[in-house]
């Protein structure tokens, strides 16, 4: 029942806010593909040279490898932490619950300059500050209400009596928790890790704060080299990105589905 | 696996079942003690001048580092532009929200709702410098959008590292958080609601206006202050596509750390720029409810 002047005017905006979604990153990787030295439209020819050239560059890839080991630690951190404090909140009767999810909001609500200057006088009066592994929890401690969210929203759909059937049945608890809790949240830690691991690969202002040259991440290092001038290398590394995130949409459709965002709650 | 439980039974004996619970929250807390610990650092050191003869914060405690600030035309002038920024990206931004969000939801193709999601979800993982990097080419005098003017026989125009470049990032960055926080809200509204409208004779635009915008109030006035507080507080579009000119408040505080070097200026900054963000944040919470996000919500 949508009428034909309100079809048109919605997808006027749709198609709008597609293209300005879009043309950016489509422009990022065909600018990747160009032969020339400079970005130039159309491209002067399609090669793959820049590729070749990132790989060889011992910064990028130095960069790339560190992104990597933050993500990782990230993931290391946040997935036990997060899975063990969404269990809690939905299968344990806590007192102060309503403070304690505002606490556990925090990461959302301070603003991530704040958390940022912040971490960055913590670590350094702790003498850890030049490392690369402290701007991995750095970044599970700023994304970490994803998990909890994605732990405790899969927790609310399982029954807890399967717990007690099974403790009766006499498994201990660490067979309960191994066997039927932890399956039975599976999909919501896995979807959580999954966010927490490509939100880690792609954070910038937090690790812009906690970085310097010796321990620069990726996107920091594209930040710094947009900075003196725009080549197609970087268009190249920045396609590497947009390669993550697509495989990332693909998993996140494949294990819950994109519609769920669609959900009223 | 025996030996497992045993182990578990001397470390956390069964009688210590009743605080289990908060065990398992323990961490959570910790690590978001972090956060908490920066904040008093930036708290005690938004208290200490810097010391124009050694280079260092002084000794004794004073609230002269917010009196600068307060005296300062300066970030008067910043403070204004931010919130004239994120003003702006939260009208546009739900400007184009609504009607993305309105016919993703109510397509009743699956295949047109799937590409429009893989649409918001593919920026929204790519991350922003390299999303702004993105709009640095486009924009770029030799970019694509001249080289399309161009074909008209427009000059080159500069659109980059000005105010509305900003903007337009803001606007682009936004545009996925805004409509996942308005989908929900337009999905409980009930298709018959306007069928009745009609057969009751509005025109769409009657029947949008006083049905489906009264009814979608929540999600809008969520995602309003959600854009709101990130654009205000935002440091990579302000800093990449506004070329130094265009400094918000996160550009200020991070210039006073690393380019002036005055750490409790930047400190006491960032303690304002705080209490501005948990102040709006507190009127969420206060509207809405710890569970906006679903955290632990029995259903």
């Amino acid at each position: 029942m949508i009428s034909r002047t309100q079809r048109i005017l919605f997808w006027a905006i749709v198609w709008f806010s597609i293209v300005i979604l879009s043309v950016p990153t489509l422009i990022v990787v065909g600018a990747s593909l160009t032969a020339g030295n400079i970005i130039s439209f159309p491209p002067e020819g399609l090669s793959l040279k820049w590729y070749g050239e990132i790989a060889m560059a011992r910064d990028l890839r130095g960069a790339f490898g560190r992104s990597i080991i933050v993500s990782l630690i990230c993931l290391a951190v946040s997935v036990p932490v997060g899975t063990l404090a969404g269990l809690a909140l939905t299968r344990f009767r806590l007192r102060f619950t309503n403070a304690i999810q505002v606490y556990l909001l925090l990461p959302f609500t301070i603003p991530l300059i704040g958390s940022g200057i912040g971490m960055m006088l913590v670590f350094g009066s702790w003498r850890i500050l030049g490392n690369v592994w402290p701007v991995g929890v750095a970044l599970a401690a700023i994304n970490i209400p994803f998990i909890i969210w994605s732990v405790s929203s899969s927790a609310a759909s399982l029954d807890g009596d399967l717990e007690l059937a099974a403790a009766n049945c006499g498994a201990g608890r660490v067979e309960t928790f191994l066997h039927v809790t932890l399956p039975g949240v599976m999909p919501g830690v896995i979807t959580g890790g999954l966010l927490m691991f490509v939100l880690a690969m792609t954070e910038f202002l937090v690790s812009l704060l906690l970085t310097d040259a010796r321990t620069v991440t990726l996107p920091v290092q594209i930040y710094n080299n947009i900075r003196s001038i725009i080549t197609p290398d970087l268009a190249a590394v920045s396609s590497v990105f947009v390669v993550i995130a697509l495989f990332a949409v693909w998993l996140l459709d494949r294990l819950v589905g994109l519609e769920i965002f669609l959900k009223s709650k | 696996m025996d030996a497992l439980e045993a182990a578990l039974d001397m470390i956390w004996p069964r009688r210590l079942a009743r605080y289990s619970g908060w065990a398992m929250i323990a961490p959570a807390i910790l690590l978001v003690g972090i956060l908490v610990l920066g904040l008093v650092q930036i708290a005690e050191g938004s208290l200490h001048t810097l010391d124009r003869s050694t280079f260092l914060p002084s000794e004794e405690y004073t609230l002269a580092n917010y009196q600068t600030i307060i005296d300062s035309t300066t970030y008067w002038r910043v403070l204004w532009r931010s919130l004239l920024g994120a003003g702006l990206t939260v009208f546009f931004t739900l400007l184009l929200a609504l009607p993305y969000s309105y016919i993703m939801v109510r397509t009743s193709s699956a295949t047109i709702r799937k590409s429009l999601l893989v649409v918001l979800f593919l920026p929204f993982f790519i991350g922003q410098v390299v999303r702004a990097y993105g709009i640095l080419i486009v924009l770029g005098t030799s970019g694509a959008v001249n080289d399309v003017l161009g074909l008209f026989g427009v000059e080159p125009l500069r659109l980059l590292f000005n105010f509305p470049a900003v903007v337009f990032g803001l606007v682009q960055y936004m545009l996925p958080f805004s409509v996942l926080l308005l989908a929900p809200a337009l999905t409980a509204i009930p298709r018959e609601t306007e069928t009745a409208a009609s057969s009751l004779g509005a025109n769409w635009l009657q029947s949008f206006w006083h049905v489906v915008i009264p009814m979608a109030k929540p999600g809008l006035v969520g995602a309003g202050l959600v854009v709101g507080t990130l654009s205000l507080t935002d440091f990579a579009m302000p800093a990449m596509l506004g070329g130094g000119s265009q400094d918000f408040i996160a550009n200020a505080i991070y210039d006073q750390f690393f380019r002036t070097a005055d750490q409790g200026l930047g400190a006491a900054l960032a303690l304002l720029l705080v209490a501005l963000g948990s102040v709006i944040a507190g009127v969420v919470i206060a509207i809405f409810g710890a569970g906006t996000l679903g955290m632990g919500g029995r259903k």
